[in-house]
């Protein structure tokens, strides 16, 4: 199922006597970041508005956060809405009701969606398969239902505004946040750090082990490793990662609707994630790209666009079952 | 975990591929082909075409497009042609305020006009106050009015739930009658129910109890009892769209009506029309607009007719209207500012006296509220139907008046 992780493509180097596909692929490894963030430097001028390659960014960010979970770790959450929204609430309410600059209520966003997390986490790391799906489910439940009740902070039902973005002022540099163009870069450059760091992670020895527990759990047990605990830093990173697009996602909208928090919004990143290729580096963001592409523009033609979503789906399930990239990434690597 | 394919499918598939990317990019670029250069007018739509309000977002498409058509077939706005962009927004906030950037971004267009649900509206709002957009809100909310949302180049075209709830009372809550209420458990809801309240106090009725329902909940039975346990002289169901045909109609099989009187906040035409006329006989709402006004206003009757004239026989409804009277004075008043400039528009509006559908309306200076008339109807017995269009009766015209709405003091606004 893995794709493309260091471990195994050399081994896999090694043992073929290194043929010209291993190249390519280590190739693709190696430079996997920087090949993606020029990707992403062309995606608003071949996407029909700005606003929609912001939101591929965004989603493709907490795609990319919930895969390291799913997609590396193999543990299907249910309920990570909970950090996405986290992230795009507390950036919203620290601005909003506490006049924090922008990048205070950034990093306050990522902090407590990774400390949600580890709440989170803690309680339903023990469980599995289905069970820890239900368990991250409900207690996601429970936040959508604290911020609802909560609506003198939140907003409730009307969402959260109030809090708009205009300028980005940091360390004497000041950039017009309300141009399209400039947004795009400065959240592109969130994302870029956001795909270091988890290829760094996948990278370390630590990206190994969560590898191991996916593939087999008792082994990895049976090898020494401490496979709570290692969860539960995944589930934590995967946590800030997501907290990351909340937060980005509240100043992009300058505002936060409920729905963020909605068990839709868990789902969504499932089915990106699927789309694009799970236990790929970069199918998440090719996920989030195609299912936002596809939303748009077919909701422009008719009004029966979920037809059109609903088949594409079903169609990418049938006859891709590693995603849309990981289908492309299996077949130029010939594996 | 690799397969073997035979060499055929793998051809197939990867010429698919690349027909699909080809055919994709083709697609995307699309839009910026067809883009118009000239001296068009632009006007932003978004409402939810799909979702639970779709049946109402249908006919604002309608009667905006309609409003775009005689203005167009009068010439246009300063020479100008005027076009009408219309985006699905889904009913969710977060799709809006995208659908909302994407029409100022990337369509440059000249003012927004659109959407029905309070949330939704609220998050245009936010987008198009920072950017400076004209924006005219055709979903009944009384958050927007307050100072916390306004926005210069917002105004409300909509009733607000205050002036709603305000006329229905007065015209069915008598003093001592006992009401217990229905509520969708959402801001509509809320703010429905906070407005009934406060005209009860006025009236002096009392409340005997009130019941919140989950939005779109299909099954209304395990409410019924409970309310009629009650002992009420009012129920008083405050939801919308299909929710409020589930739940009359529900109360009505549990055999309410004997015993109360059903009353609505707002009395929704395409309800009605689908769930007939036994289960609404009889019942009481609110409504901005209904075409029999047209036996009294004459600009009811011209409206009426071109609606006729565009839509194969069909009439206006309710919300389909606020979709013309949204769309039209903000032309009038492009009109009179002699283009699109924001400040000119802005001041146009707070300006205008228009009388395009209903009577007469204008902006209050504060929190640009619409001032017009409120509606009272009800439901005509099936017998009592002289169409099938025939469908409810004016008990009262409320006239439009500053005094029906929440003082500016009131709304936050420096006296």
């Amino acid at each position: 199922m893995a794709v493309e992780t260091p471990l195994r493509q050399i081994r896999h180097a090694a043992g073929t006597g290194a043929g010209q596909a291993s190249r390519l692929k280590a190739a693709f490894t190696r430079w996997r970041v920087p090949l993606c963030v020029v990707a992403l430097c062309l995606l608003p001028w071949i996407l029909p508005s700005k606003a929609l390659a912001v939101n591929v960014l965004i989603y493709g960010i907490y795609a990319v956060g919930y895969n390291l979970l799913f997609g590396y770790t193999g543990l299907l959450s249910f309920g990570h809405a909970a950090f996405f929204g986290a992230g795009a609430y507390v950036t919203g309410i620290a601005i909003a009701h506490f006049g924090l600059p922008w990048y205070a209520a950034v990093a306050t966003g990522i902090l407590v969606a990774g400390l949600l997390a580890l709440v989170i986490g803690a309680l339903s790391i023990r469980t599995r398969g289905i069970y820890f799906s239900m368990v991250t489910l409900a207690l996601s439940q429970l936040v959508y239902y604290t911020a609802l009740q909560a609506s003198s902070w939140t907003g409730g039902e009307n969402g959260l505004r109030g809090f708009t973005v205009g300028r980005l002022d940091l360390a004497g540099l000041s950039v017009d946040f309300l141009d399209p163009v400039n947004k795009y870069y400065v959240i592109m450059l969130f994302a870029a750090a956001a795909l270091w760091f988890v290829s760094r992670i996948l990278n370390s020895p630590f990206g190994a082990v969560i590898e191991a527990i996916r593939e087999n759990e008792v082994r990895a047990r049976a090898c020494g490793y401490d496979v709570e605990r290692t969860k539960l830093i995944a589930f934590v990173l995967s946590g800030l990662i997501c907290g990351l697009a909340g937060t980005l996602s509240a100043l992009h909208l300058a505002i936060v609707p409920l729905d963020t928090l909605h068990y839709n919004t868990s789902g969504l990143v499932v089915m990106m994630t699927l789309l694009g290729g799970a236990g790929s580096f970069f199918g998440p963001f090719v996920g989030a790209l195609v299912f936002l592409l596809v939303e748009d523009v077919a909701s422009l033609w008719t009004s029966h666009w979920q037809i059109i979503v609903g088949s594409m789906f079903i169609l990418c399930v049938l006859f891709l079952p590693k995603g849309i990239w990981g289908t492309f990434i299996a077949w130029r690597t010939g594996r | 975990m690799s397969e073997v394919k035979d060499g055929l499918f793998k051809t197939t598939s990867r010429r698919a591929v690349i027909a699909g990317i080809g055919a994709g990019t083709g697609l995307i670029a699309m839009p910026w082909v067809a883009r118009a250069q000239g001296e068009t007018i632009r006007i932003g739509f978004p409402t939810p075409l799909t979702g639970a309000f779709a049946a109402e977002a249908r006919d604002q498409v309608k009667s905006a497009e309609l409003a775009v058509k005689l203005i167009n077939d009068k010439g246009g706005v300063a020479g100008r042609k005027v076009e009408l962009l219309v985006r699905d927004d889904k009913l969710n906030a977060g799709e809006a305020a995208t659908r909302t950037l994407e029409l100022i971004e990337k369509d440059k267009v000249h003012a927004i006009v659109g959407a029905l649900s309070s949330a939704v509206q609220l998050a245009v709002n936010e987008v198009t106050r920072a950017r400076g957009v004209i924006y005219v809100s055709i979903s009944q909310s009384d958050t927007i009015n307050e100072v916390k949302d306004f926005s210069r180049f917002t105004f409300h075209e909509a009733l607000n739930p205050h002036m709603t709830t305000a006329a229905v009372a007065k015209h069915t809550f008598k003093p001592g009658s006992k009401v217990a209420y229905l509520v969708a458990d959402y801001a509509y809801g809320h703010e429905m129910l906070r407005g009934f309240k406060r005209a009860q106090a006025a009236i002096g009725a009392q409340s005997v109890g009130e019941i919140l329902h989950p939005f779109g909940a299909a099954d209304y039975s395990t409410f019924m009892p409970r309310l009629r346990s009650m002992r009420p002289d009012i129920l008083c169901i405050c939801n919308f769209g299909r929710d409020q045909a589930n739940a009359i109609k529900q109360a009505v099989d549990f055999g309410m009506k004997q015993q109360m009187k059903i009353v609505v906040p707002v009395l929704l035409h395409n309800q009605r029309l689908a769930i007939g006329p036994d289960a609404f006989e009889g019942v009481v709402g609110g409504a901005n607009y209904y075409w029999g006004l047209e036996r009294t206003i004459a600009s009811a009757k011209s409206f009426n007719d071109a609606f006729r004239a565009a839509n194969g026989g069909a009439v206006p409804t309710d919300y389909g209207a606020y979709g013309f009277t949204g769309v039209y004075s903000l032309l009038l008043a492009m009109q009179a500012a002699g283009g699109t400039e924001t400040d000119k528009v802005a001041k146009a509006l707070e300006g205008l006296k228009y009388d395009i559908a209903k009577g007469p309306q204008s902006y209050r200076a504060c929190d640009h509220q619409s001032v017009q008339s409120v509606l009272v109807l009800e439901s005509k017995k099936k017998t009592d139907m002289k169409s099938d269009m025939d469908l409810f009766n004016v008990l009262v015209e409320e006239a439009g008046s500053e005094a029906a709405l929440r003082s500016c003091a009131e709304l936050g606004f420096p006296a």
